[in-house]
């Protein structure tokens, strides 16, 4: 496997280029269908009595819109960067990686047709229509299979464990979408899953939560031991925590989904176990965020200059907090106060805009500069993106979470005479304050994505034109 | 105790592969922590630790530096 020489070697970049340009207009499409919801949550009258634009259809455009086409593209291109610079290598087959980007970009447009449409199965986070389901499958399978031959063909003896991580997602999301996916088709835009009752929402769930752990979490982990290294010019603080880090996650995080069905007609245990291993999960996790935090030791001063290492540190705040605020509303007695309310919302989203979106604007970043092989247009924008998207997701999650504390005690809140005090209605009103908080929160980290697509535009034109100028110069 | 009891007589084949699986990774998971914290491999895991800096030039493809 080792290579006898130092021969530079011919990176397949093309596609990669074309997954980073694909989710940095994703990420300001998805974010902008996000506050458009949460601002018909404030103001209904803007859903215009159009049913295609109403919440309960454009809400999981949204959430496809930022999980599978920006999350989906920032995995995919910095899974291809990763894995042939580490690996030395080229891609296993070109071919079959523009095979996956065009395919990815059709499942997207199909999404982007069909859930304002209203063809939903119903089930959170799979929402697409039976045959789109089959289009994912043959896509990622795709990507799989380059993936493991690109890491088969690799010529450095040790597979690094960035790979790891994105392999351990190929292997599990396959597993979770296909069983999860299984439906017997009526016509093309209806079906029914093949499983019942609570067999159904524990299915459901063991996706759900799993998506969440492999695709959000592992693949991003995955972004996380590659480019706080290379951003940071530091080795990664322990590479054996790193491994136990992966295997922990991959081990544990199956166990979790139930943890979402407490007080259901899931048997009791099942919950209990969803719980305990919740809490289990802090360890690897907190380790995972020390161990990224810590392999800038020595090099702390950089935050100062090195804005793109301030999205990816951040990102590792978030990651930990979302780590330790998801299995404290686990544990039944915080979940009886929490299970329905916007705290979830709250929760999700400090994952999502904090962690997953944060690791995502500085490995995109960095991965920009070395793609077009120049200097951002303006570091000064950078920053400013930062700022933007700290203060941004910071109102919105902290919006959130108040406003589910407080949904929570008031739904539970009864009086001498065992009578709930408020009524339901009465809790919708007392939100509406947050709900303005989270439109405006949500509208600022969109500002912030529109301002990267702005910085990395003009990045790419200079770079064009820095390469017709001095085509010699471009070429070294 | 009541809340651990099981009827054993009831299990299906279904139930004793889940029980299977679950013990299975139970004792892999415990493995991977020997394997992991066992003194003698602490080297071979940290010499891996900056494989992201080698392909910047200053490593060869094999990760030796030139």
């Amino acid at each position: 496997m080792e290579a006898t020489n130092a021969t530079p070697v011919k990176y397949d970049m093309d596609v990669v280029r074309w997954f980073t340009i694909a989710a940095i207009i994703f990420g300001v499409v998805g974010t902008f269908i996000g506050v458009y919801v949460a601002s018909e949550l404030a103001w209904p009258f803007l859903n215009f009595d159009i049913p295609e634009i109403t919440f309960g259809r454009l809400r999981p455009l949204h959430t496809n819109a930022v999980i599978f086409a920006f999350g989906g593209n920032v995995l995919f291109a910095t899974g291809y960067y990763i894995v042939q610079r580490t690996g030395a290598t080229k891609l296993w087959s070109n071919k079959l990686a523009w095979f996956h980007f065009w395919g990815w970009q059709a499942i997207i447009i199909c999404a982007v047709i069909t859930l304002p449409m209203g063809m939903s199965q119903g089930k959170e986070y799979a929402e697409l229509p039976w045959w789109v389901d089959i289009m994912i499958a043959v896509v990622w399978l795709s990507y799989g299979l380059n993936y493991v031959m690109t890491n088969a063909i690799r010529k450095t003896s040790h597979m690094y464990v960035s790979n790891w991580f994105t392999m351990g997602m190929i292997v599990m999301i396959t597993y979770l979408h296909v069983v999860n996916s299984l439906a017997i088709p009526v016509d093309w835009a209806t079906s029914y899953s093949i499983y019942s009752g609570v067999q159904d929402a524990m299915i459901q769930w063991w996706w759900g939560h799993n998506a969440v752990g492999f695709y959000l979490t592992g693949g991003f982990l995955g972004i996380m031991y590659y480019f706080i290294p290379k951003q940071s010019g530091r080795p990664v603080f322990s590479y054996r925590l790193s491994v136990l880090h992966f295997w922990t996650l991959t081990f544990g995080y199956v166990w979790l989904g139930a943890h979402h069905l407490q007080y259901t007609a899931l048997p009791d245990w099942t919950g209990s176990l969803g719980a305990a291993i919740s809490l289990a999960m802090i360890i690897p996790s907190w380790g995972g965020a020390m161990n990224g935090m810590m392999t800038l030791s020595g090099a702390w001063d950089k935050l100062r200059t090195d804005y793109i290492l301030r999205f990816l540190v951040t990102a590792m705040a978030f990651y930990a907090m979302s780590t330790f605020d998801g299995p404290v509303m686990a544990i039944k007695s915080v979940n009886a106060l929490s299970h329905y309310t916007d705290w979830t919302v709250g929760h999700v989203h400090a994952g999502a805009l904090g962690w997953m979106s944060m690791i995502s604007f500085g490995a995109l970043y960095h991965m920009v500069k070395k793609l077009w092989n120049t200097e951002m247009y303006s570091d000064r924008l950078v920053n400013v993106h930062f700022w933007i998207a700290l203060i941004g997701a910071t109102t919105y999650v902290v919006a959130m979470w108040v406003s589910g504390i407080m949904q929570g005690l008031m739904w539970r809140d009864y009086d001498e005479y065992g009578t709930l005090t408020y009524t339901f209605v009465e809790s919708v009103s007392a939100m509406h304050p947050y709900y303005v908080m989270r439109a405006v929160g949500g509208a600022i980290f969109n500002l912030g994505t529109w301002i990267m697509l702005f910085n990395v535009v003009m990045t790419v034109r200079q770079a064009s034109a820095s390469r017709s100028a001095n085509p010699v110069a471009a070429r070294a | 105790m009541d809340y651990l009891h099981t009827d054993w007589a009831a299990m299906s084949r279904n139930d004793w592969l889940g029980v299977f699986f679950t013990v299975a990774a139970f004792v892999a998971m415990i493995a991977v922590y020997i394997m992991v914290f066992n003194p003698k491999n602490k080297d071979a895991f940290d010499s891996q630790s900056d494989m992201a800096l080698r392909d910047e030039g200053e490593y060869n493809n094999s990760g030796d530096k030139k």
